[in-house]
């Protein structure tokens, strides 16, 4: 029976080292979305954005409208890409997961910036793409498992 | 009767044990008196008895089998083992230090784990690991997440 129990044991502990490789390694579902923001107009929120309402409210701008969305599936280290207007290229990575947790880089390629956030399931990253232009600004929303 | 409390204790004693004096005294007064001669008889009526009935039960006794028996009875005591009859819980609660020594690293293990997972909340996670190369950034940390916004007045 010590035996038997220690194989039960040891099984177990091979279940639980042998999941955290495979969960680290899967693959990441990401919705991206690009988003303008504008000081002018009459204050408006596409529908389409009203899950990032928190977030956008503490800023100057007064109009959020939805460009592009965009669904990738992250693998770790490899970057996805996401065309601006005006030939900027924002990239996306998936750097590390840990669970329901990860860590995304965005980089904005002209700009030489690059910035890694970690997040847990269910929260979103809003990252400023361009800097304001006539009352304007370009944001990128990145929200894993949609 | 002086001499009777004299050759009492003599009365019934083994060979040897009475110097050549007190055995020929002892047999002078039982020569003498009836009623030691009395207690002399039952002395020697009863000598042995319980010996010979203690022997007479060892005997009765067959201690042939008696190795078999006893691994008879020790096999028959593990297959009455806890674990035999209630499995792994039979078993831990028979071998409670095995078990706790055993189990005590797995507990530990697990509690580092969950300290690690869970004891730290979703703000402190993101505030700790945000990283910025490059350009200059300003973070916002909301409950739905972070807001990362670019240095004022930095060129597009």
């Amino acid at each position: 029976m010590t035996r038997r129990s220690f194989a039960l044991a040891l099984a177990a502990a091979a279940t639980l080292l042998a999941a955290l490789p495979s969960a680290a390694s899967a693959e990441v579902p990401v919705l991206v979305r690009v988003i303008k923001g504008s000081r002018q107009g009459p204050p408006r929120l596409d529908p389409r954005l009203e899950d990032l309402k928190r977030q956008l409210s503490p800023l100057a701008y007064v109009r959020w409208e939805q460009a592009q969305e965009k669904r990738f599936d992250l693998v770790t280290g490899k970057p996805a890409f996401v065309d601006l207007a005006g030939g900027e290229v924002a990239g996306v990575t998936l750097q590390e997961r840990r669970g329901d947790t990860i860590t995304i880089e965005v980089a904005l390629v002209a700009r030489n910036t690059q910035t890694r956030l970690t997040v847990e399931k269910g929260q979103r990253i809003l990252h400023q793409l361009t800097a304001e232009k006539d009352g304007e600004s370009l944001f990128l929303a990145v929200m894993a498992w949609p | 009767m002086r001499e009777c409390v004299r050759f009492a204790p003599m009365i019934g004693a083994r060979v040897g044990e009475l110097t050549p004096g007190e055995a020929k005294a002892l047999a002078a007064h039982l020569a003498e008196c009836k009623g030691c001669r009395a207690t002399l008889a039952a002395f020697e009526a009863t000598d042995g008895l319980v010996a010979e009935s203690l022997l007479a039960r060892a005997n009765s006794r067959d201690f042939g089998p008696f190795v078999d028996e006893v691994m008879a009875r020790v096999s028959g005591g593990r297959e009455a083992s806890p674990a035999a009859r209630g499995g792994i819980l039979a078993w831990l609660g028979g071998h409670r230090r095995a078990a706790a020594a055993a189990l005590a690293p797995l507990v530990a293990a697990l509690a580092v784990l969950v300290y690690v997972r869970v004891g730290t909340g979703p703000r402190e996670i993101a505030l700790l690991e945000i990283d910025a190369e490059g350009e200059a950034v300003t973070v916002l940390q909301t409950v739905d997440g972070p807001v990362v916004l670019l240095s004022p007045g930095a060129g597009s």
